[in-house]
């Protein structure tokens, strides 16, 4: 066996990642669930965006092309649940491709629709209309958590508590790999979720998703022996993904070959989030560094408005996210920690749990659950590349 | 590490730097927090500046005052014999009454752009002039060309100065001459100011901006969180930068950019005009003969606002 025969399935990169834009629509704060990991502390019915505030949020960042020189772009629409707008939705669509066609605009034929849903409309004949429209400027992410006991626990209805919304979203899984079949699924971990781990994953590997992107909560939830149990369920997914030859085609972010290294404080200095890269615009027609900036997602803190649809962006305010690296505000803990590489952060988290009101200091709370994370992955490529080498081994002897 | 202690008298003790006094009725530090106050100073080792209103203190708090080794702020009014900075606001002041003091002028960018040319004669009799623009943050690109323009021409007043064999101190043009490294406000970081509410603020503007926005008090000392975000090391922006004569203020930073160790870049931009103008008058002078052999030539650079480098 070459090494050209090995095949380990990576995490699949996002669409232009790096080089493009997030431009971000909050239409709406409303959603048909209820979930209690959700952060989003401000959900409500009221505030849903208006034709008007999305047509001149567009108008504004159209007009100032130069103040937006990324070479591409990603218009996001989330929510609460996004495509619970999905005629407002169809309208901003329809009226960025006329006005980056009119414009001549250097993102034509360099953009992207992204949504996060829920899934539970994703059948629906309004929802399909839309897609079969725009499917190939689409990306779309069903978020299921897992197994139905894993998914129920945490991803209620909104109102009914008892009722889990599984078999509501599992459904429409077909329908969407059959139109999306490189869409990866997010998972979001909190501590009740944590003895679900392994069959939550193998679980969707089941359903045909190839990718599960999953990630712990950056708030401080954990209990204590949270990161031995989490670390444990880790190491059992990864004997799974490997005795059960998973890692060729599946794959799961928890594991990558890149974490758990120091980093270089000069080199390796850079900011983890891409708060402030990114534009969020809100019903009220306020901009935000980022969604999580919003009232609606801050438990403790004011929100951080940069601008607004009518007077624009004001850059002094964004200077403080332009110019964040890890060291500046990361404590020493950090500075000086081993497996330093692929703990990430939340600049939203980072604000909303500081001590004063700024984004320079940088929440801990997941640092036990990455050291498990960075154990278990450790172990996982450690006993891969021993299996591939025996069988490498074994394929020679044969031949 | 604190070395200064900034005691507000009064609430409307003079502003000596780009805030404004927003309470227009006295009230005058206790007698007693003044007392601790000083302790506080004499404890941590600190260097006190007793920032005065326009009117006569009690004799018993100038008996309280003298009991420790300090300088004495005082508005233009209130000048005399034991001032040793003295706050001009706006332009209506006697020269000569002026002479040989060190002078704070407290001026709008508008005001300063009508006026400047009255600066030659007050930098011909000070011993120092610090010129504050209170509305820096709201300079305007255009204000910024203008504002070189008279740069250039008040560094010609300062080299005539120059060459007649004088030493004139001047903050915006001469500073940068001197020093080797940043030498800025230092609220937070150097510099803490006790107010007439017995509270420690990180400066004076703080306090007249929000009251409950202090930082310890008498009795149970300092308490800043985030304290390091106050140091040089912890500003992103100006530890890459060389305009060390900028006053870095943390307050009209956290005012702009909502964060104190990130600077607005109007904020950058006049202090780099400021450097730049510095750097012609070094050549200049060093043209015409020895000049600071010792000192290091300021270097040219293409940029005035030092984001510029961070975002490369």
């Amino acid at each position: 066996m070459s090494e050209t025969d090995i095949k380990i399935k990576d995490s699949t990169a996002s669409w232009q990642d790096g080089v493009a834009k997030t431009i971000t629509f909050i239409v709406t704060k409303d959603c048909q669930l209820a979930c209690k990991y959700c952060y989003l502390v401000g959900k409500n019915e009221k505030e849903r965006m208006s034709w008007d505030v999305a047509k001149r949020a567009i108008d504004y960042i159209l007009d100032h092309e130069r103040d937006f020189p990324e070479k591409s772009v990603i218009f996001e629409f989330i929510g609460g649940e996004p495509f619970l707008e999905i005629d407002l939705i169809d309208r901003i669509c329809d009226y960025i491709k006329v006005e980056l066609y009119s414009r001549c605009h250097h993102w034509f034929d360099s953009y992207r629709f992204s949504f996060s849903t829920n899934g539970i409309n994703y059948h629906t004949d309004k929802v399909q209309a839309f897609i079969n429209k725009n499917i190939s400027h689409l990306s779309i992410g069903i978020t299921i958590d897992g197994t139905q006991r894993k998914h129920d626990l945490n991803r209620v209805w909104k109102g009914v508590e008892e009722r889990g919304s599984y078999l509501d979203v599992v459904r429409n899984i077909p329908l969407w790999l059959q139109q999306f079949p490189e869409e990866a699924t997010k998972v979001t971990i909190s501590s009740a979720d944590i003895p679900y781990i392994k069959e939550s994953v193998l679980h969707l590997y089941g359903l045909g998703i190839h990718a599960v992107n999953i990630n712990v909560v950056f708030e401080n939830v954990w209990k204590d022996g949270d990161d031995k149990l989490f670390e444990n369920q880790l190491m059992l997914l990864a004997d799974d993904i490997i005795d059960g030859g998973y890692y060729k085609d599946y794959a799961c972010s928890f594991f990558s070959e890149n974490i758990g290294k120091p980093l270089d404080p000069e080199r390796e200095n850079n900011n983890w989030c891409g708060a402030g890269k990114m534009l969020a615009v809100d019903a009220a027609g306020n901009f935000y560094p980022c969604t999580r900036f919003a009232a609606y997602s801050l438990r403790s803190k004011e929100p951080i408005v940069i601008g607004n649809v009518s007077d624009g962006i004001d850059k002094n305010k964004l200077r403080p996210f332009l110019a964040l690296d890890r060291i500046t505000q990361s404590p020493d803990k950090c500075k000086t920690c081993n497996v330093a590489s692929g703990c990430a952060w939340c600049q939203g988290e980072n604000y909303d749990a500081a001590e004063t009101n700024t984004i320079y200091q940088r929440a801990t709370a997941i640092c036990l659950m990455h050291k498990a994370r960075v154990h278990a992955n450790n172990y996982y490529w450690n006993k891969l590349y021993r299996k591939l080498e025996m069988d490498g081994r074994s394929t020679k002897c044969e031949g | 590490m604190l070395q200064y202690l900034v005691i507000l008298l009064d609430d409307t003790s003079v502003s000596f730097c780009h805030y404004d006094v927003t309470k227009p009725e006295r009230r005058l530090i206790s007698l007693d927090d003044l007392r601790q106050g000083i302790r506080f100073g004499m404890m941590e080792n600190l260097m006190i500046q007793f920032i005065y209103p326009d009117y006569a203190l009690p004799q018993e708090y100038l008996d309280v005052i003298d009991t420790i080794d300090h300088s004495n702020i005082k508005p233009l009014s209130a000048l005399d014999c034991e001032t040793d900075i003295v706050v001009v606001d706006g332009w209506k002041y006697n020269v000569a009454k002026l002479n040989g003091a060190v002078v704070v002028l407290r001026t709008s960018w508008n005001q300063l752009s009508k006026n400047h040319n009255n600066l030659k004669g007050l930098l011909n009799v000070v011993m120092r002039l610090s010129v504050v623009i209170t509305d820096v943050e709201r300079m305007t690109a255009s204000d910024h060309e203008q504002y070189k323009a008279v740069l250039e021409l008040l560094g010609k007043d300062v080299e005539s100065i120059c060459l007649s064999g004088k030493s004139p101190q001047f903050n915006l043009l001469t500073d940068r001459l001197m020093l080797t490294e940043m030498n800025n406000c230092g609220a937070g970081d150097m510099t803490i100011t006790l107010a007439p509410n017995g509270k420690f603020y990180i400066c004076p503007a703080f306090y007249y901006e929000n009251e409950a926005d202090s930082v310890g008090d008498l009795n149970n000392g300092l308490n800043i969180k985030n304290r390091q975000l106050y140091s040089l090391d912890h500003a992103p922006i100006c530890r890459k930068c060389d305009a060390w004569q900028c006053r870095r203020c943390v307050w009209l930073n956290r005012k702009t950019t909502l964060e104190v160790n990130i600077p607005s870049r109007e904020q950058c931009v006049a202090a780099h005009l400021e450097r730049n103008t510095s750097r012609q008058l070094m050549l200049s002078l060093r043209s015409k003969g020895t000049f600071l052999p010792d000192i290091e030539e300021i270097k040219e650079i293409d940029y005035l606002d030092p984001f510029e480098i961070i975002r490369q």
